[in-house]
Parts: structure tokens; C-alpha cells; sequence
């Protein structure tokens, strides 16, 4: 549950983050509904299969972490403010990154062949992508330190983030997309700021989150 | 029904008739604190007196509003009033009860704290997916707020910030003080902050199980009550209270002369504006009345008209209904509407359909605060104590 919450938290970002990829794609393909529903299911697989393969990075953090037990809150707490750090930066960048643009060109022309392999790639790079929104649920799944509670925690925060990008197959969701990416930009620096607050706090010992 | 339509429709002495009749209804709502100090049997004229004045006090303001036609004038100064009269009310009973108004973890968790509408959005997540409530003072009053909120949010739409918020009149009164603005233009996208800050909280909220904007956040802290500073955390959130309140409540209402915590930030609010979605009052822009003077987007304080309202004839769903556009349009061409029915239709018919609910949800908040309050500032010029 604290996964997939984690993932509706901060959904609008990767939504903002990831748009920049699948929004020109899917407009470009110019298909309906059902078609877009399609091609929009093949990037959010291949999406899955890069947070995979985060859990298994983020469980072997963990057990690295685990034998410094006595300085959790230190590591977890500056691990925060690096997050919200970099959280902050991504959202007060006057532009919003194209993130994997010139990778997401060598895979467009590799997958080329098989069109509709292209948008499971596309999905693959997208996940693998370090945003602060995976960065944040990278230091949760860290901190669990099983394997299986690593990769669970990223598939239901797979689930929440994925629960904002099924309206992108509708046509009629693109045109309050500038509006909802304001919000998200809002929401992003306020969890932010909440982060870093906890971070500090956290690192200072005046809070258990 | 305006004192213009009514004397179209008789002579000016048939008007005031008319008003007169049309406010009767809300005689008895007014009535509330009198009801209840009566009820109570052990009432003395002094506590009496003041539930006596405003009594008198919200059927002559209501009865103003029919014979002006004029609807944010008096609402602006009874809204005003029901915020100062907040603090007067609750800070002293929070004494007589416990002695302080910075409450420990261990009183809020025993439900002694009181349950504040603003946490709505916050505690509604929770609820359902795991079960708790995360503001878990007094359930019970939680659970008639939940159901007195669905109701008067169905009817009324964000209305409620303008007519039943007992917060809001705070920086509606610093947005007043001022002739003029300072600062003129405020750009765009800070009307989707509010938005942002109801997602990021709520969800928050639901990670963390606290309520976050009140234990972080809430500017209004100030002005009831807050939990103590037991911790590093309780501490840091004291020093941001105060910081809220001077910034969204007071400094920038002043420079701007708009609502800025309620128009800019206020999650409650951004929570209130789905409702105007759904609920059948509007407001709209004649547009064959329009000169196009944009003075209705000068005064609207919750930014809630824009270059676009003037093309679809529309305020945005942020707003309020708080009638100061409707009250400061030269041409008549802002009016209340129900929606389905023709524009320029009978504005006045809907504005007393607007009216009496959103009124009656102000004497149901307003009158018992405002008339308490009134009681324990003559108790303290009587007895030089509050409690």
C-alpha cells in the first residue's frame, strides 16, 4: 500500500516526466482510442520491466545499508534531502527535460523494425530513467531490505504512478495537459519541501517518520 | 429580489413589503443562538442580550441585502465579523476546558481536540483505504461536519468559502484595508497552487497518516489552537504558523487586495471548487450587458474571472459566490444563474435561490460563535476575565 500510495503521490510528476516522451508518440501515431489504450499498455509493460529491475538494485543498496543499522536515521534522513534537493532542481528548471532524448532516438531507430516492440523500449528507458520520483521510492524499497518487499514496493508504486497516465489515451485529456503539469510542478515542489523538512528533521533526530 | 426590480414592480413602500416578507423566512435561523440559550434553561440576560443582537442583527442584514440589491456588502462584514469572533469563541473554551489551547498529542488522540472541517480532504483517503481517521479528535462532531459539508457543498457549491468558511474573513478583511493594490498582477499559474497543495497534502496524508496541513501548514493555527512543542518537529511547526498567517493571510491580501490564502493556497478551497461542477448556482456575464471594463476581474478576490469568462460568459470554478462582482458590475450584466435556465432570466429570482441556503449555512456557523464571542467581551469589560 505505502508503494502504490507513493505512487499517486507523486504520479503527476512522472506523468509531467514522462509525458514529453509518450504524449508526442501517441499523437504522432494519430490511432483512436483503443489503439492508443494499446500502445499505451506496451510503454507502461516496458515501464514495469525498468522499475523491476530498480527493486533489485535498491534491495542490494539495502543490504549494504542494513550494517549501518545505528545510522538509519543519518543515511535515510540525508538520503531525503538529496531527494528533495533534486526534486527541487527538476522543478525549478525553467524547462522541462526530455529525459533519454538522444537514447530514446538510437532505441526509436534500433526498434524501428518492430514497431510495436517501440513502445515497450520506450517504456523500458522511461523506467530506468533516474527522476526523483523513482529516486524516492528507491530509498523506501532500500530501507525494507528483503528482496521480495523491494520489488513489490515498486510494482504497486508502478501501479500508483500508472493510474495517471490511462487517461493519456483519451484525446480529450491532452488539452488540459499544460494545466495539470503546472499542478504537478506545484505538487512536486511542495512534497519537496516536505522532504527535506523531514529530512533534516530526521537527520537532527526530532522526527521518526 | 432587488430594491430595482422590486419598485419596477410597485410603488418603493410595496418593495420594502416585499422584502420584508421574503426575509421572514429567515427569521428563525437567525434565531439560532437565541434557541439555543433559551433551550438551555439556565441562560442570564447577559448571555442572553447578545443572542438578542444578532438575532436582530442577521434578519436586518439579510433584509438590507433584498431592498439594495447589494450582496457582497453585508455578507463581506458578517463573514468578517464571524472570523474575529472565532478566536473570542474558542480560545477561551479551550481554557475553561483544559486549561491551555496547545494541545499534547495525547489530547488530540483522545479526541478531546475539535474537528475542523479543513481536514476533509486529508482525512477522507485514509478512512478508506486502511480504516483510520488521521484527525481523530472528537469522531462524532467529525461525522456531522462530514454530513452538514456534503450537504451545503451540494447545495452551494465553493459558496461555502464566502458564506460558511469561519477562517476566510480574515484575509478578506486585510484584502480591504487598502484603496488600491500594490501589487496588480499575479500570474496565472498560481491559480492552480490550491490544487497542487489539496493533492500533495491529501496524499501525503495518506503515506504518512497525519494530517498533514494542520500539523505543517495551517495558517489559522494562530488564531485556535495548535498542538504543543514536544518535539523538534511541534517546534519547527510553530515558527511556520505564525509565517503563514502573516504571509497568505495578512501581508499579501494587503498588497494585493485579493483572498490570497483563500484564492491561492487554501486546499479546503480547491477541494470546494469540484462542487461548483456539480451544483446548480453559477455565476454568469451577460454578454450582451458586458462593456468589457473588466472591472469585475479587478474585484473578484479569488481570481476567479479571467480574459476567458469574458468570451464564455462564465466564472471559473474557483469561485466563491461571494457577489462582489455581481455588486461592483456598472452595466448589471454579472448575476447569479441557475444552471439550464436562460441567461438575463429572472437574475433576481436566482439570487434569492442562492441566497437563502447559503444565508441559512451562515446563521447555522455564525450566529452561536459570533454571539458567544460577544458574550465573553462583555464578560471581560464586566468581570475582567473571558472565562
Amino acid at each position: 500500500m505505502h508503494g502504490f500510495l507513493l505512487g499517486l503521490a507523486n504520479g503527476t510528476t512522472c506523468l509531467a516526466f514522462c509525458a514529453p516522451v509518450l504524449v508526442p508518440f501517441l499523437l504522432a501515431e494519430g490511432e483512436n482510442v483503443r489503439q492508443n489504450l494499446l500502445t499505451l499498455l506496451k510503454f507502461l509493460g516496458g515501464r514495469l520491466g525498468g522499475y523491476m529491475l530498480f527493486g533489485l538494485l535498491a534491495w542490494a543498496t539495502g543490504s549494504l545499508l542494513s550494517r549501518a543499522a545505528n545510522y538509519e536515521g543519518l543515511v535515510i534522513g540525508a538520503a531525503y534531502v538529496g531527494l528533495s534537493v533534486l526534486l527541487l532542481v527538476a522543478v525549478l528548471r525553467r524547462k522541462a527535460p526530455a529525459p533519454d532524448a538522444c537514447a530514446l532516438k538510437s532505441a526509436q531507430d534500433k526498434l524501428g523494425r518492430w514497431p510495436a516492440l517501440l513502445p515497450v523500449g520506450m517504456g523500458l528507458l522511461a523506467g530506468l530513467k533516474t527522476c526523483p520520483p523513482v529516486l524516492l521510492a528507491f530509498t523506501d524499497a532500500a530501507s525494507i531490505g528483503t528482496l521480495s518487499g523491494s520489488l513489490l514496493l515498486f510494482l504497486t508504486f508502478f501501479l500508483g504512478t500508472s493510474l495517471y497516465f490511462l487517461p493519456m489515451s483519451l484525446l480529450g485529456a491532452f488539452a488540459r495537459l499544460p494545466d495539470l503539469r503546472i499542478v504537478g510542478k506545484f505538487a512536486a515542489l511542495i512534497v519537496a519541501l516536505y522532504y527535506l523538512v523531514s529530512g533534516i528533521l530526521l537527520f537532527a533526530g526530532g522526527v521518526q517518520l | 429580489m432587488t430594491a430595482q426590480a422590486l419598485t419596477r414592480e410597485g410603488t418603493p413602500r410595496m418593495a420594502i413589503w416585499k422584502a420584508l416578507l421574503l426575509t421572514l423566512p429567515i427569521v428563525p435561523f437567525a434565531a439560532a443562538a437565541l434557541a439555543n440559550d433559551l433551550m438551555s434553561g439556565e441562560a442570564q440576560l447577559i448571555e442572553i442580550i447578545p443572542s438578542l443582537l444578532i438575532w436582530i442583527l442577521l434578519t436586518v442584514f439579510f433584509f438590507r441585502m433584498l431592498v439594495t440589491g447589494k450582496t457582497h456588502r453585508y455578507r463581506s462584514a458578517l463573514f468578517i465579523l464571524l472570523a474575529f469572533a472565532v478566536p473570542l469563541y474558542l480560545i477561551p473554551q479551550l481554557f475553561e476546558l483544559y486549561g491551555t489551547n496547545m494541545l499534547t498529542p495525547e489530547m488530540t488522540y483522545t479526541a478531546k481536540a475539535r474537528f475542523c472541517p479543513m481536514t476533509m480532504g486529508m482525512v477522507i483517503l485514509p478512512a478508506v483505504l486502511k480504516g483510520v481517521v488521521i484527525f481523530p479528535g472528537a469522531i462524532v462532531e467529525g461525522i456531522g461536519w462530514f454530513f452538514l459539508w456534503i450537504g451545503a457543498s451540494l447545495v452551494i457549491g465553493r459558496g461555502w468559502c464566502s458564506w460558511g468558511c469561519i477562517f476566510g474573513g480574515w484575509d478578506e478583511f486585510f484584502s480591504r484595508l487598502r484603496k488600491k493594490p500594490v501589487v496588480k498582477h499575479v500570474d496565472r499559474k498560481w491559480r492552480f497552487l490550491p490544487f497542487a497543495v489539496l493533492l500533495a497534502i491529501v496524499l501525503l496524508s495518506a503515506i504518512t497518516f497525519h494530517p498533514i496541513y494542520c500539523e505543517w501548514l495551517c495558517p489559522f493555527k494562530v488564531v485556535s489552537e495548535f498542538e504543543a512543542p514536544t518535539s523538534l518537529a511541534t517546534t519547527v511547526a510553530l515558527v511556520i504558523f505564525p509565517l503563514t498567517f502573516f504571509g497568505l493571510v495578512v501581508a499579501l491580501p494587503l498588497l494585493t487586495k485579493k483572498r490570497i490564502q483563500c484564492g491561492l493556497f487554501c486546499p479546503f478551497g480547491a477541494l470546494q471548487s469540484f462542487f461548483n461542477k456539480i451544483n446548480i448556482f453559477e455565476l454568469r456575464i451577460d454578454l450582451d450587458k458586458c462593456s468589457q471594463c473588466k472591472r469585475c476581474f479587478r474585484e473578484c478576490p479569488t481570481f476567479s474571472l479571467d480574459e476567458g469568462s469574458l468570451v464564455s460568459g462564465k466564472a471559473l470554478m474557483s469561485c466563491t459566490r461571494c457577489g462582489q462582482c455581481v455588486d461592483a458590475c456598472p452595466k448589471g450584466a454579472m448575476s447569479y444563474h441557475i444552471k439550464g435556465t436562460r441567461i438575463g432570466i429572472s437574475p433576481n429570482a436566482a439570487r434569492l435561490l442562492f441566497l437563502y441556503p447559503a444565508y441559512i449555512l451562515f446563521c447555522g456557523f455564525g450566529a452561536n460563535v459570533i454571539a458567544d464571542a460577544l458574550w465573553r467581551v462583555l464578560r471581560l469589560i464586566t468581570t475582567g476575565s473571558m472565562i
